[in-house]
């Protein structure tokens, strides 16, 4: 498929740097999991407005009903990322996030704090180390739940939107021994990928 | 004014907006030793910055959740990242009062709390709490749920009687109906009617009517199973929905109805109104397409009781 936005250079780079940065964030989750955490290689894409369901679904391998935990990032370069599982194994995030640490029963935590907790520690980790490969650093919202039990076209609202083309980068993990995956999502509007083009040109132009 | 003026100024604007902004602001280090401390935390805790800073936060506050925070903290100095609680699921971090002791209902001031990582470099040196009081907007919300409840319920319950609504008891009927379709097994229902209901408002008035009707609701809602849907089908009209229920059972159940409502005359204003009542009784059968058809049942039953003298239960043959 051509790419609308990235030379193939700019695009290789991109994907390197975006695996760069999965694997310290994997480092820093696995560290604060105390557990191993398996991140895919990320996927890089740019969609239409139009196709970005679709895109999602291919890429997520998620059909069917999603819970969709959403946050924004914003800094130079600014966006929105989903973290997004299966609507039955929102119960298998929480447990997960039982790995933050010895919980004394009267700070028990809800499934759904637990659930935003994960979401948060994962987007955090990912977007981050991302943007920091770009010489961004993002301020993040609070995590909000889109929906549980929802389809994926769910997630874009077309007539809402304001942009017609989105970068999505997606990467998803696994605990070692459990077979649940969780997929994270960063997307990006068009403003946002000039910026990222501009800081891409910038790193390929140092070395 | 010169560059060193011009920075100054700025420093000091800051550090005035932090004193004075309606927000707690306070800064911890990976120990948990307090940094800094803002006057919106001084004022709400009644410990001043200076009693605070250079000890570790759990001293001056052992009421904090310990186990959870501490991991909290621990992740943004991890990871770099934000880090989030809402008032949500975590009503407060620090039990402090709120602004609202009188028209509140909330026990301590609900809090929205962020956690920023403060960075050197690439490397987090503090982690800066902020606390927003989000009492209001919590209240709001809540009454808001209980309105919306409220409604709710008002949607599936006969005012007069407070039992399910005609409405409420045909989507139960219909779902049980559809289960009892894919799944098998039993389903059957009651429909019942007062015996010269048209007597009791014509002689003794139409407060009397109401009385019979809600003292009828409460001798069968005291007689059947919470998990039976009860409803009022129309004026003196009742059903009853018994799923997993055989049609010899729903008889068993028919008359047992039936004999609480006729044990003892209405008593409404000294006045002794005796009821009695007449009631059809039908089971899902191969022939019922649609839940309509096995209402229809029902209804003939009853139509055969009536028409066999009332006060009594017949079965749908």
């Amino acid at each position: 498929m051509p790419e609308p936005f990235f030379t193939e250079t700019q695009r290789d780079a991109l994907q390197e740097i975006s695996n760069l940065a999965m694997g310290m964030a994997a480092t820093g989750l696995s560290e604060l999991l105390d557990a191993f955490i398996e991140l895919s290689v990320p996927r890089v894409r740019s969609v239409a407005i139009g196709e970005a369901a679709q895109a999602l679904r291919e890429m997520t391998g998620l059909d069917g009903e999603v819970t969709a935990v959403r946050q924004s990032f914003r800094s130079g370069i600014k966006g929105e990322a989903l973290v997004i599982c299966r609507s039955g194994e929102i119960a298998d995030l929480a447990t997960l996030a039982q790995g933050l640490g010895g919980q004394s029963p009267d700070e028990a935590m809800s499934e759904i704090e637990l659930a935003f907790d994960i979401a948060n520690v994962v987007t955090g980790a990912c977007v981050s180390s991302i943007l920091d490969q770009l010489g961004a650093t993002p301020v993040f919202s609070p995590p909000g739940l889109i929906g549980g039990g929802m389809s994926l076209d769910g997630v874009f609202r077309p007539d809402a939107l304001t942009w017609d083309m989105a970068l999505l980068i997606e990467v998803n993990f696994s605990l070692e021994d459990q077979n649940f995956r969780v997929h994270l999502v960063m997307l990006m509007a068009q403003e946002s990928i000039c910026i990222v083009r501009d800081a891409l040109d910038a790193l390929l132009g140092e070395t | 004014m010169n560059d060193t003026a011009g920075q100054a100024l700025d420093c000091s604007l800051s550090e005035m907006v932090v004193e004075r902004v309606g927000l707690g602001i306070f800064v911890v280090d990976r120990d948990m030793n307090v940094q800094m401390w803002n006057r919106f935390m001084h004022e709400h805790s009644g410990l001043s910055a200076q009693q605070v800073i250079g000890r570790s936060l759990f001293d001056s506050f052992p009421d904090l959740p310990r186990d959870w925070l501490t991991r909290k903290v621990k992740s943004v100095f991890l990871l770099g990242n934000f880090a989030f609680s809402s008032w949500e699921q975590r009503p407060y971090l620090f039990r402090f009062e709120h602004d609202r002791p009188i028209t509140g209902g909330v026990d301590f001031m609900q809090q929205n709390c962020t956690f920023m990582p403060l960075t050197r470099g690439r490397e987090v040196v503090a982690v800066c709490v902020t606390i927003a009081d989000v009492t209001d907007a919590s209240i709001v919300q809540r009454e808001r749920e209980e309105a919306l409840a409220k409604l709710r319920e008002y949607a599936n319950h006969d005012g007069l009687t407070g039992i399910a609504n005609r409405r409420y008891f045909e989507s139960r009927l219909c779902d049980e109906f559809a289960r009892w379709r894919r799944h098998g097994g039993e389903l059957a229902m009651l429909l019942f009617d007062l015996d010269h209901f048209k007597k009791v408002n014509d002689e003794f008035g139409h407060v009397a009517g109401d009385a019979v009707l809600r003292e009828t609701a409460q001798r069968v809602s005291a007689v059947v199973r919470q998990e039976n849907t009860f409803g009022r089908f129309g004026g003196e009209e009742f059903a009853l929905l018994l799923p997993a229920t055989t049609l010899d059972d729903a008889m068993l159940v028919a008359e047992k109805v039936r004999l609480t409502i006729g044990s003892a005359p209405v008593e409404v204003d000294g006045v002794h109104v005796p009821v009695t009542a007449s009631c059809g009784v039908a089971a899902a059968r191969a022939e019922n397409h649609d839940y309509v058809s096995l209402v229809n049942d029902a209804d003939a039953a009853l139509y055969t009781a009536k028409r066999e003298g009332r006060n009594r239960s017949v079965r749908f043959a």
